[in-house]
């Protein structure tokens, strides 16, 4: 009997974002940012195209975390806030998005996440987000082409899930940010605590800023830069660790989920399985 | 390779309507369809009720659904009758529980008086093809339904309300399309379709046939074939409708189709319409699923029995299930529920119609082949009157 998942799990959340990406192309829409989560609001998946502006990436992440903790669609949000949402954003630091292409995942008469896309107009961004939950009711599968500096982050986050496994190491999120410090992609492996989002993600940010193993910041700047407390995004552990593609400063990778050296030993593993050369 | 003008992929009431409608033009149209007859799958799957009431007229205003369902109230007589198929007004009761079902039907009512009766509307209907509603207290409706639930309180009655025979009706527009020149090709299933400059090729199981133009009319797999030329631009979700049936004996027993209003939470709908031809079905268990799905759902059977239950208490419905099944339809918007048709071209690829229907799908037959016909015409198809088309003519199809 075919049966639906009663959780997101990352299968479902890439099957979704691969489904957004076809349909994206299909009726030639701009490429954006594509975000799944979990019931707790959680990424699970996320990934930026090569030619979506950056700041799409917490748009279409803060859409998706409002659809599944809102439980309802953007598009009901924003007839029933009377188009007023936006001053309901003193609350969660502003990650309440009452914008079209929010879209909640609904299985088994519950829902079960959430789905934002953001780099279109708002009824673009709709309809991508609608393609992406409905995906989750077809048997087949979906397998977009992607540009290049996303499947390069989609072949660092393969390699790294199959390190994971090959090292019976605990699940872990990875964190894929190119040089200015923005997220391409991220990945939540089923059974890494949501704690571990965030961190992969500044650990990557983290390495991306300096262009130094993250774990290398306190020394080079002393701890004044801890001290200062400047930028809630720095997590000077290991883990964070920056590469080069084609000879060039290309992003950094974060691991989070176990102990720092080893989440820091599998990213510099992976980097080297995938062809990338460590930077400095 | 034979060439058509118009090639319809889907021999359901989507696709025959269009057929039918195609063949009053000299247009030369072919109709592939997977199964053996018409109408095997959605068409074969639902309540059968022709939305001739206040149910469309309230359906979301500006949405295709309520503008093809609304502008088909006043074509139906004609429509059935040219077509030879059984319609017959049996009328609608909206159950009143309580004062809040009440004032929600009050809305309903108010609402279908100012929608579309007067002329200035943009979905007119002439006089005489929609009869008033009126509101039946406790006594009137144990008049006319003897056997409802004394706990009813009263009833909005729509007189308006109408059934049919949806799968007569697909057999009947295809015999009437057939009779004015349209072809078919029945047991054949699209396999692959390709996009020329000027044409589709389409290739099914058994043969290929080059067209023009090509309507989309495949039902549940719609999005499927769409995705064939990248001319998918919608979305939807599967959902499994489960329905039982009653035998002819229950035909006594309620004689109007009747319904409760939904109430929050409660995700199935609760309607039961007596059938032209005899016996009660009772429904509707309603779940998202996956199309490949078909078992009948824990529990499906008992909500039904307990909907006709709950109608018409004291009459041993048990004893009198004649069959319990389900039908998918295509739900689109299903994060909101604001569905509406899909009947379009798609921005990029011209000559290219996708028909989406779903709830309501067979009412809006009469004006879905008008509409197809107009976006046709607008995208470069000629279209002369078929001075041969004969309205009732029949032309022997199998199915």
């Amino acid at each position: 009997m075919s049966t639906l998942s009663r959780k997101v799990d990352l299968n479902m959340a890439i099957k979704i974002i691969n489904a957004m990406i076809i349909y994206a192309n299909d009726n030639e829409l701009l490429p954006g940012s594509y975000a799944v989560v979990d019931e707790g609001g959680h990424v699970v998946a996320f990934e930026r195209r090569d030619e979506a502006p950056a700041a799409t990436a917490d748009i279409a992440i803060d859409k998706a975390w409002t659809a599944a903790t809102m439980k309802a669609s953007g598009r009901i949000l924003e007839i029933i806030s009377k188009g007023q949402g936006w001053r309901l954003n003193v609350k969660h630091k502003g990650r309440l998005t009452i914008i079209p292409g929010a879209v909640p995942i609904i299985a088994n008469a519950r829902v079960i996440g959430g789905v934002g896309h953001s780099g279109g107009s708002a009824e673009d961004d709709l309809k991508i987000a609608q393609a992406g939950w409905t995906a989750i009711f077809r048997e087949e599968g979906f397998n977009a082409e992607v540009e290049e500096r996303l499947s390069l982050a989609r072949k660092i986050a393969k390699e790294a899930i199959e390190e994971v496994n090959n090292r019976k190491l605990k699940p872990v999120t990875v964190a894929v940010v190119d040089e200015w410090g923005h997220p391409t992609l991220i990945y939540r492996v089923d059974g890494a605590p949501f704690g571990t989002l965030e961190l992969a993600r500044d650990k990557a940010w983290t390495a991306a800023a300096f262009k130094t193993l993250s774990e290398n910041v306190s020394s080079l700047y002393s701890n004044m830069i801890n001290a200062t407390n400047w930028n809630e995004r720095l997590t000077p552990i290991p883990g964070g660790v920056p590469f080069m593609y084609n000879n060039k400063f290309a992003g950094a990778i974060g691991i989070a989920g176990n102990m720092p050296e080893e989440d820091k030993n599998l990213a510099m593993d992976v980097i080297k399985k995938v062809g990338l050369e460590l930077l400095g | 390779m034979e060439k058509y003008d118009v090639v319809i992929v889907g021999g359901g009431i989507a696709g025959l309507s269009v057929a039918r409608e195609l063949s009053k033009y000299k247009v030369s149209t072919l109709v592939i369809e997977k199964n053996e007859g018409f109408g095997k799958e959605m068409t074969a799957s639902n309540m059968t009720l022709v939305c001739q009431g206040a149910d469309s007229l309230t359906f979301r205003h500006g949405t295709l659904h309520a503008e093809l369902n609304i502008k088909s109230i006043p074509l139906w007589p004609k429509y059935a009758e040219e077509l030879g198929i059984p319609f017959k007004k049996i009328g609608g009761l909206g159950l009143i529980r309580d004062r809040i079902d009440f004032f929600r039907f009050m809305k309903m009512y108010s609402r279908a008086f100012k929608s579309s009766l007067k002329g200035e509307e943009s979905y007119y209907i002439p006089k005489g093809s929609f009869e008033p509603l009126q509101f039946l207290d406790k006594k009137t409706l144990k008049d006319l339904e003897p056997y409802s639930n004394p706990k009813i309180q009263g009833a909005l009655y729509d007189p308006n309300l109408a059934v049919t025979d949806p799968v007569k009706l697909a057999v009947a527009l295809a015999e009437n399309a057939k009779a004015n020149g349209v072809e078919f090709l029945l047991k054949n299933e699209v396999k692959k379709i390709m996009r020329e400059d000027e044409y589709f090729t389409i290739m099914t199981n058994e043969t290929s046939v080059k067209g023009s133009f090509v309507v989309n009319a495949s039902g549940i797999n719609a999005d499927r074939l769409a995705e064939m030329v990248k001319a998918r631009d919608f979305s939807y979700i599967p959902v499994k409708g489960v329905l039982t049936d009653f035998d002819e004996d229950t035909s006594e027993v309620f004689k109007h189709q009747a319904f409760y209003l939904p109430s929050l939470g409660e995700p199935h709908i609760k309607a039961v319409v007596p059938l032209i031809y005899g016996g009660l079905r009772v429904g509707i268990h309603l779940s998202f699923t996956l199309r490949s799905d078909k078992e009948i759902p824990l529990g499906a059977v008992d909500h039904n029995l307990g909907v006709i239950k709950s109608i018409a208490p004291g009459y041993p419905f048990e004893k009198h299930i004649k069959k319990t099944f389900f039908g998918i339809m295509p739900l689109t918007n299903a994060e909101t529920g604001w569905h509406d048709f899909v009947v379009d071209i798609p921005p990029h690829v011209p000559r290219w119609i996708n028909i989406v229907l779903g709830p309501a799908g067979v009412s809006s037959s009469p004006m879905l082949g008008k509409k197809v016909v107009e976006l046709l015409s607008t995208s470069g198809l000629e279209m002369e009157p078929n001075p041969r088309f004969s309205s009732s003519a029949k032309g022997g199809v199998k199915g």
